[in-house]
């Protein structure tokens, strides 16, 4: 078995869950290479902090806040109708702004600034695509 | 006091029947969040919001499946959004460093690596890299190896709370495993700490 092999196999060799066959071969292997004994302790240590910070001790006073939260007034009905409000309103302002855009492109074109203007709107595009994307996405 | 009960409880509203209910599955809840999150204070926040979220859809449980089983799931539906969210605000973040000439993430990572002398790795540091390769996990591989090794949950309970088949179940968690290996493979080669 080469090194290769082996590299793809430790995490497995780690969990138990070669075959008897393969893991005496990745014991035979690690016996000779210094290199896969060093990855494999890497691996190891890395998933020891799984161990280590698993299981952590919860805050005494978890239920006391949580039922400080029970007693607040519901708020998530209202606030999705802010969020609903929120993205029409940027939807509306992106619609207003590509058309802002468009107009201002053609009107630049017959003042012969065509070129220019027309990159500068595609990068703006470009640009703003993205976010109000995301935040549509976020608040829907 | 049977899960029947518990759950009669709280769909009556009755505190004291939200605090048994707390205080039985805190711990799981916390842990669950943390094993993707990877930090104690959202995770407790999260499982705060779980809890808020059990109280308000008690009537919506119609006892086919555990307590746990439902708390599995909004834990770790909860705790993907809150990291999306967090990539989304990283994005924003971006944006505004490239325009306001803010240092960028990568620049910061790779002046700490040279900081530090490869072979005196210290906990924090390994932890920090575990939690990188984790983070690049796909959703379904991150939940599902995140109730196996955090829960220490069977692929059986892994299925249930997933909603998906058992075979499912084992490729998740074999591909996760073949996906840290590597990531964690290649931090290994570049020496990257
Ligand atoms: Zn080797």
């Amino acid at each position: 078995m080469n090194h290769k092999s082996i590299h793809k196999d430790l995490i497995f060799y780690i969990d138990n869950e070669l075959s008897l066959e393969k893991r005496i071969a990745v014991e035979k292997h690690l016996e000779d290479c210094e290199d896969c004994r060093s990855f494999l302790a890497f691996l190891q240590e890395g998933l020891m902090i799984i161990e280590k910070e698993k299981n952590p001790t919860v805050s005494p006073f978890f239920y006391t806040r949580l039922s400080a939260r029970l007693e607040k007034p519901e708020h998530q009905g209202q606030s999705q109708w802010v969020g609903l409000a929120q993205s029409a309103f940027f939807s509306f302002l992106l619609i207003l702004g590509i058309y802002g855009g468009l107009r201002l492109g053609n009107n630049a074109s017959s003042l012969k600034l065509y070129q220019p203007a027309t990159s500068s709107i595609l990068m703006l595009n470009d640009f703003e695509a993205e976010p109000i994307e995301s935040f549509l996405l976020d608040k829907l | 006091m049977d899960e029947y009960q518990l759950i009669n409880g709280i769909q009556q509203g009755d505190r004291k029947s939200y605090q048994i209910l707390v205080e039985t599955y805190q711990r799981m809840v916390v842990n669950t969040c943390l094993g993707i999150v990877h930090n104690r204070e959202d995770a407790e926040d999260l499982a705060q919001d779980v809890f808020l979220e059990i109280f308000r859809t008690a009537d919506n449980f119609r006892g086919d499946s555990k307590i746990s089983t439902w708390l599995y799931r909004i834990a770790t539906n909860r705790s993907l959004n809150l990291i999306r969210n967090n990539k989304r605000k990283r994005f924003f973040q971006t944006i505004e460093e490239t325009f306001t000439g803010g240092r960028n993430r990568a620049s910061e990572i790779s002046e700490n690596r040279s900081d530090q002398p490869d072979q005196n790795i210290t906990d924090e540091q390994r932890s920090a890299l575990l939690h990188r390769a984790l983070d690049r996990l796909p959703a379904k591989q991150r939940t599902a190896f995140t109730l196996n090794k955090y829960e220490e949950l069977s692929y059986l309970q892994i299925a249930e709370i997933m909603e998906i088949s058992l075979a499912s179940v084992e490729s998740q968690i074999y591909r996760a495993k073949k996906n840290l290996q590597q990531l964690l493979l290649e931090c290994y080669k570049k020496k990257c700490v």
